[in-house]
C-alpha cells in the first residue's frame, strides 16, 4: 500500500517540535478571507448582535456584580471581545449574557437597586482598527486585536498533527458509510486541540457522523445536519440527567456516535460554555452545501476545514461563502485542504469521489 | 391579497404562538398540499439544543416520516406541496427547501439576519444550482402579526425570577414601518 497523502502530512507533523509555528504555506490547508480588516472602518459595517445588560446605579456594587457574573456561568468564549462593564457619565450597565446563547432574561443576584435585564445590539466582534474601535464603542466598549502581520492563530505543528489526524478519521469515517452503499460524505468534530477549549466546551469525546440520504431516503441527512444533531441530543441528554438517557432514533442518527460519558464524570454544565458548536471544529470530506453551511453558522462552530471543494453547490467559498456575508450574526474560519486540489484524483483515490452536483 | 393564503398563514401563526407560549423563538408553518394541511410545525431550538431544529425542518422530519404523506421515495417529496411560514425562511431552511423540490413559499415578515429568500441570499431563485429547480417567496402574508409576536418574545417577563420585577424601561412598540417597497414582496 502506498501512503496516502494524509498519512504524508501527518509524518511531516509528526516530526520536530510541537510548539514550532510552521509558515503559512507549510500549513495542510489554505485560509479563505472572510473579509479585509480596513472594511470594518465603516460604521454601517459593524456587525451587531443582541445581549442582555443590566442597569447598576450604583457603583459600590460593582465588585460585587463581577464576582457573581464569574460564577453564574452566563461568561461565553463568544463573549471575549467584549468589555464586562460600559460607563456613560455616572450610569454603570453591565453586561450579561449574549441572548442568542441565553434566550430567557437572566436571572440576577440580590444585589439593591438592579434594573431589570434588557436588550441591547453589541458588537459581534473585537476591533481590527482604531477607527472600528472607535465606532464599535458606540455601541458597547469592544477589545481592540489588531491582526499582527503573520500571525496564524495558533497554528503550531502540534495543532496541524491534530488537525490532520482528524481529517485522516474522517475520510475514514466516509470510506466506511461508502461500505455501507451511502454517499461517502463524513464530518468529525474532534476534541479540542487546547485544554482551555476541551474544559469550556465539556468535549471529552470526539463526534462523526456520515451522510444518510441514502439509507433513510430523507434528502436532507447530510453528514453536516446529522452530527450537529448527534451532539445536540448528546448534549440535551447529559444536561437532562445524570444518568445516560437512550440514544436517539436510529433512523435520524449516523451510527457512530460516542456513548455518553459515566455519570458523576462530567463536571455540572455550565450556561453557554458549552453551548451548541462554540468553540468546536469541523472537519468533512467535502464542502457543505448551502444548508450546512448556515446550519454551522447557526450552531455556532468556530472553525470549518474541507478536503473536496464543491464548485457547484458549496457554501463555504464556492457558490457562496456564508460568515463572510453582512449581516449574518456569526462568522467561523473556513480552511480549505491543499493538496486535494493539487494532487490529481487524490478524491478518487481516498473513495471520496461524489457527482459534482451533489449537496454534500 | 388572496383570502386563502391569509387562511393558511393564520394556521402558520396560530403555530408561532404556541413557540411563544413554549419560550421559543416563535416561528411557525403549515405545509399545504391539495388544499388540506399536511403538517404543522413551530421552532423547537431551545428545547432540543439545536440551533437548527426550525419550524420548517421539523415539518418536513413529520412529512418524510409518514408513509402515507411520504408512500414512494422521491427526488422531490415536496413537488406538489405548499409552505407557508410566519418569518421569511432562513438561508439553511430555504437551501433545504429547494433540495426538497418544495413548490412555492409564502411568509410573513422579512428576515434580515439570517434571510434566504432575497434578504440576505436569494437560496430559492438567484443562486444557480445545478440539478434543483428555483421556486418562487411571496413575503407580506399577516406581517405586522408576525413581526409583532416576535417582538413579544423579546419583551417576555421571566417568571423563573426570583423576585420578579416590572420592567419599567421595557416597553412593546407597536409601530411597524413599511417595507421600501409597496405591497407584497415578491422574492422569485
Amino acid at each position: 500500500d502506498k501512503l496516502s497523502v494524509l498519512d504524508t502530512q501527518i509524518r511531516k507533523y509528526a516530526d520536530g517540535n510541537p510548539q514550532e509555528v510552521p509558515s503559512e504555506e507549510d500549513l495542510p490547508f489554505t485560509r479563505i478571507k472572510l473579509y479585509r480588516d480596513d472594511e470594518e472602518d465603516e460604521l454601517s459595517s459593524v456587525r451587531t448582535q443582541a445581549a442582555w445588560v443590566v442597569d447598576l446605579p450604583d457603583a459600590r456594587h460593582t465588585a460585587t456584580m463581577l464576582q457573581w457574573l464569574k460564577k453564574s456561568g452566563l461568561e461565553t468564549p463568544t463573549m471575549s471581545h467584549l468589555k464586562r462593564i460600559r460607563k456613560q457619565e455616572a450610569r454603570l450597565t453591565v453586561l450579561l449574557a449574549l441572548t442568542a446563547e441565553c434566550p430567557q432574561v437572566p436571572t440576577l443576584p440580590n444585589v439593591p437597586a438592579l434594573s431589570e435585564p434588557y436588550v441591547i445590539e453589541v458588537p459581534s466582534s473585537a476591533a481590527l482598527t482604531q477607527i472600528s474601535l472607535k465606532h464599535k464603542n458606540t455601541f458597547w466598549p469592544t477589545v481592540y486585536a489588531p491582526r499582527k502581520k503573520g500571525e496564524l492563530e495558533g497554528w503550531t505543528r502540534g495543532r496541524a498533527l491534530w488537525a490532520c489526524e482528524a481529517m485522516r478519521r474522517t475520510v475514514e469515517e466516509a470510506r466506511a458509510a461508502a461500505e455501507r452503499d451511502e454517499l461517502p460524505i463524513a464530518a468529525h468534530v474532534p476534541v479540542p486541540y487546547e485544554t482551555e477549549d476541551r474544559e469550556a466546551t465539556q468535549m471529552s469525546t470526539s463526534f462523526l457522523g456520515h451522510d444518510t440520504r441514502t439509507s433513510t431516503g430523507h434528502p436532507l441527512r447530510h453528514a453536516a445536519l446529522n452530527l450537529i444533531r448527534s451532539i445536540a441530543d448528546f448534549r440535551a441528554s447529559s444536561s437532562r440527567s445524570a444518568a445516560p438517557s437512550p440514544s436517539p432514533s436510529s433512523v435520524d442518527s449516523p451510527t457512530s456516535f460516542p456513548l455518553p460519558p459515566i455519570a458523576g464524570e462530567a463536571p455540572a454544565p455550565r450556561n453557554g460554555a458549552h453551548y451548541l458548536l462554540t468553540s468546536l471544529t469541523l472537519f468533512t470530506t467535502h464542502e457543505p452545501c448551502i444548508m450546512c453551511s448556515m446550519a454551522l453558522l447557526h450552531s455556532r462552530v468556530k472553525e470549518v476545514f474541507y478536503l473536496v471543494p464543491l464548485a457547484k453547490t458549496g457554501g463555504c467559498g464556492s457558490v457562496a461563502c456564508l460568515p463572510a456575508l453582512k449581516g449574518v450574526n456569526h462568522k467561523y474560519n473556513i480552511g480549505k485542504w491543499r493538496d486535494c486540489e493539487s494532487v490529481p484524483g487524490w478524491a478518487e483515490e481516498e473513495g471520496i469521489r461524489i457527482n459534482d452536483d451533489v449537496d454534500a | 391579497m388572496n383570502s386563502e393564503h391569509l387562511c393558511w398563514m393564520k394556521e402558520a401563526m396560530a403555530m408561532a404562538e404556541e413557540a411563544l407560549a413554549a419560550a421559543e423563538v416563535p416561528v411557525g408553518c403549515v405545509f399545504v398540499r391539495d388544499g388540506r394541511i399536511i403538517a404543522r410545525a413551530r421552532n423547537r431550538t431551545n428545547e432540543l439544543r439545536n440551533a437548527t431544529r426550525h419550524a420548517e425542518l421539523e415539518a418536513i422530519d413529520e412529512i418524510l416520516a409518514d408513509a402515507a404523506l411520504t408512500p414512494a421515495r422521491t427526488a422531490y417529496p415536496l413537488a406538489g406541496t405548499t409552505l407557508y411560514v410566519t418569518v421569511e425562511p432562513c438561508i439553511m431552511c430555504a437551501s433545504a427547501l429547494r433540495q426538497m423540490g418544495i413548490k412555492e413559499v409564502f411568509y410573513g415578515c422579512e428576515n434580515d439576519r439570517f434571510g434566504g429568500c432575497g434578504s440576505v441570499l436569494g437560496v430559492n431563485s438567484k443562486l444557480v444550482h445545478p440539478k434543483h429547480a428555483p421556486y418562487k417567496a411571496t413575503g407580506g402574508y399577516l406581517r405586522e402579526d408576525a413581526i409583532m409576536v416576535l417582538r413579544r418574545f423579546y419583551i417576555t417577563e421571566n417568571a423563573n425570577a426570583p423576585i420578579p420585577k416590572a420592567k419599567v424601561n421595557r416597553v412593546l412598540k407597536t409601530e411597524i414601518l413599511p417595507r421600501s417597497t409597496s405591497g407584497p414582496a415578491n422574492r422569485d
